[in-house]
């Protein structure tokens, strides 16, 4: 079974995975701010190309990142088509009387180059360290413990769930069962879908059975030892900085 | 003096959807013992374990540890005395990666982080698990999330040890390691010792005694003496380990022994005493009766 882990090529070495967790995350989050922020269309393809240079810097697989981009990249493009014929404003063509607007494409390619961005650099930062760094990482940016723990949790529970999925699917399987699209394989299917979510509350209450008996209080402390360096400083102030730059460019010249 | 660790009296629950699981059950655990719980499924082994760490609590005042309440006792205090391994290790490590798992205990108990240190690395060390800190539970076989489990209640250094089927679903390696570990832990850190378990042929080299749950305590006594009660057995889907059978079945064959061996362990301590008895031999032959008496043997073991 191959598990959709977002970490495969944590252990990778590049500049981005030894970038400090922390900083990694505050200076990506700013960049992806802006870069979903954007205007103008210049600076969104300015954008883009810098998403594709750190990808290359961080020695991601680019397999593994068309992957993972392809599923935003069908959600997306379908705007390409749809705006120009929806916004309003100056004419650039009519197709059949539909009369397609210069401001529509403008606005389908924006939305293209910002999500197409984002997701990119979302990767980026999620892909060079291993999930339960991030975990931690954020845990010691303060964020709220209840958010820490779902993120935990999710992460933890999502392979052992996917098991117990995969399990019950071969057992059908080995009986015969074929999936096919009429009433009976659907409530079939449903079947496992309720058994799946039965399984996981009681196992949620074992959970939390043996988390009761190693003490769990209500905010579950860890114990991290990340070091930021002066190198790590540097690239924060460097990606913040690249971040801005077009903006700051654009009030003063 | 020995003392006390456990001492449940007439404990009684029932689920909330009605379904009756403990009736009367009384339980005593001597300190420094190890004791084996045995039953069916759905005798409820698990369901008594629950009272151990205080996830149910019973209304009266009749599951003491150390002579202490345990519904009673603050947290701190209760893992401190009473460690549980369950059965599925995926319900125990919930956290992102084995360090985490381990150290969870040490922390909620409020030590420094030097100690939690030094817990953990004690804890991997004995299970065998030293070096795997930094792996996630997925990346893990079931054997290694079992033995990560163990390390999990190891590390707060708890004064008795209760474990859910510690023995099931092991590779023969697997748990003949376990075993040791168990054994090692009561012999040498003196830690009090409760299994339940379905696993027989295991049974004998873990426990000192024997309590057959079948919702109330059906009996109580030496593996022996457990073994050798072959209608309560029977009354409570059990069996004894294949040796002890074997060697019923020698006897058949005119091998003479008082106390017929329960482990593999034992099995070689007898024949060699009854080989040197015998000036080097061992003296079988079939007469009249045997094929009848074997028969019958194999019989009332046959439980279909
Ligand atoms: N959450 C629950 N709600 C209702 N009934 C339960 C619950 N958990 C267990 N039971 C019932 O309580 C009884 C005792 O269960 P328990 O799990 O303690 O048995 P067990 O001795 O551990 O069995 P096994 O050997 O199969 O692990 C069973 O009849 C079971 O169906
Ligand atoms: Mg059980």
């Amino acid at each position: 079974m191959e598990y959709p882990e977002i970490d495969r090529y944590a252990s990778l070495k590049s500049p981005i995975h030894q970038f400090d967790p922390r900083a990694k995350i505050i200076s990506f989050s700013i960049l992806i701010f802006f870069v979903v922020f954007v205007n103008e269309l210049d600076i969104a393809v300015i954008n883009l190309f810098f998403s594709f240079i750190l990808i290359f810097i961080s020695k991601l697989p680019i397999k593994f990142v068309l992957n993972r981009i392809k599923w935003v990249l069908l959600f997306v493009l379908p705007f390409l088509i749809i705006m120009p014929f929806t916004a309003g404003g100056s004419e650039l063509m009519t197709i059949d009387g539909i009369k397609m607007t210069y401001e529509g494409l403008v606005l389908g390619m924006l939305i293209v180059l910002r999500a197409t961005s984002a997701v990119m650099l979302i990767l980026t930062m999620l892909a060079t360290m291993r999930f339960d760094t991030t975990i931690k990482a954020l845990y010691m940016l303060n964020v709220p413990g209840l958010l820490i723990q779902m993120l935990m949790f999710t992460y933890r529970y999502i392979f052992v769930f996917l098991d117990e999925f995969l399990r019950m699917w071969r057992a059908m399987g080995s009986k015969g069962f074929k999936l096919k699209a009429n009433m009976y394989a659907l409530s079939m299917l449903g079947n496992v879908v309720g058994m799946l979510i039965v399984k996981s509350y009681e196992r949620a209450d074992r959970v939390y059975q043996s988390m009761i008996s190693k003490g769990y209080t209500g905010n579950p402390k860890t114990m991290v030892k990340f070091n930021m360096v002066a190198k790590d400083y540097a690239i924060a102030f460097l990606l913040i900085s690249i971040a801005i730059l077009p903006y700051i460019s654009k009030v003063v010249l | 003096m020995t003392q006390e660790a456990i001492s449940i009296r007439s404990l009684n629950y029932s689920y909330p959807d009605g379904t009756k699981a403990l009736e009367d059950v009384t339980i005593k655990v001597e300190s420094g013992e190890k004791v084996v719980i045995i039953g069916p499924n759905g005798a409820g082994k698990t369901t008594l374990f629950l009272h151990l760490n205080g996830t149910i609590r019973s209304l009266e005042d009749n599951v003491n540890v150390f002579g202490k309440n345990i519904g009673r006792m603050a947290t701190e205090e209760r893992i401190k005395e009473v460690g549980i391994v369950f059965q599925d290790p995926d319900d125990q490590l919930f956290m992102p990666t084995i360090f985490d798992d381990v150290a969870f205990g040490p922390i909620n108990m409020g030590l420094d982080e030097g100690e939690v240190e030094r817990r953990v690395k004690k804890a991997l060390a004995t299970v065998g698990l030293l070096g795997y800190e930094d792996r996630v539970p997925h990346h893990m076989s079931y054997g290694q999330k079992k033995k990560a489990a163990l390390a999990s209640v190891l590390s707060m250094e708890p004064r008795i040890l209760v474990l859910d089927e510690p023995t099931a679903n092991l590779d023969p390696r697997s748990r003949v390691d376990f075993i040791r570990v168990i054994n090692d832990l009561n012999k040498k850190e003196g830690i009090t010792i409760v299994i339940a378990m379905h696993d027989v042929n295991a049974l004998p080299e873990l426990s000192d005694r024997v309590y057959v749950l079948n919702r109330r305590v059906v009996a109580e006594g030496s593996p022996r003496k457990i073994f050798s009660d072959i209608s309560l057995l029977k009354e409570n889907n059990l069996e004894a380990p294949e040796v002890f059978n074997l060697f019923k079945v020698l006897r058949c064959f005119g091998y003479n022994c008082d106390d017929l061996p329960l482990s593999m362990y034992e099995a070689v301590d007898v024949l060699t005493k009854t080989i040197e008895d015998g000036n080097g031999h061992i003296h079988l032959h079939i007469h009249e009766h045997t094929h009848e008496e074997v028969k019958k043997i194999m019989y009332s073991y046959n439980h279909h």
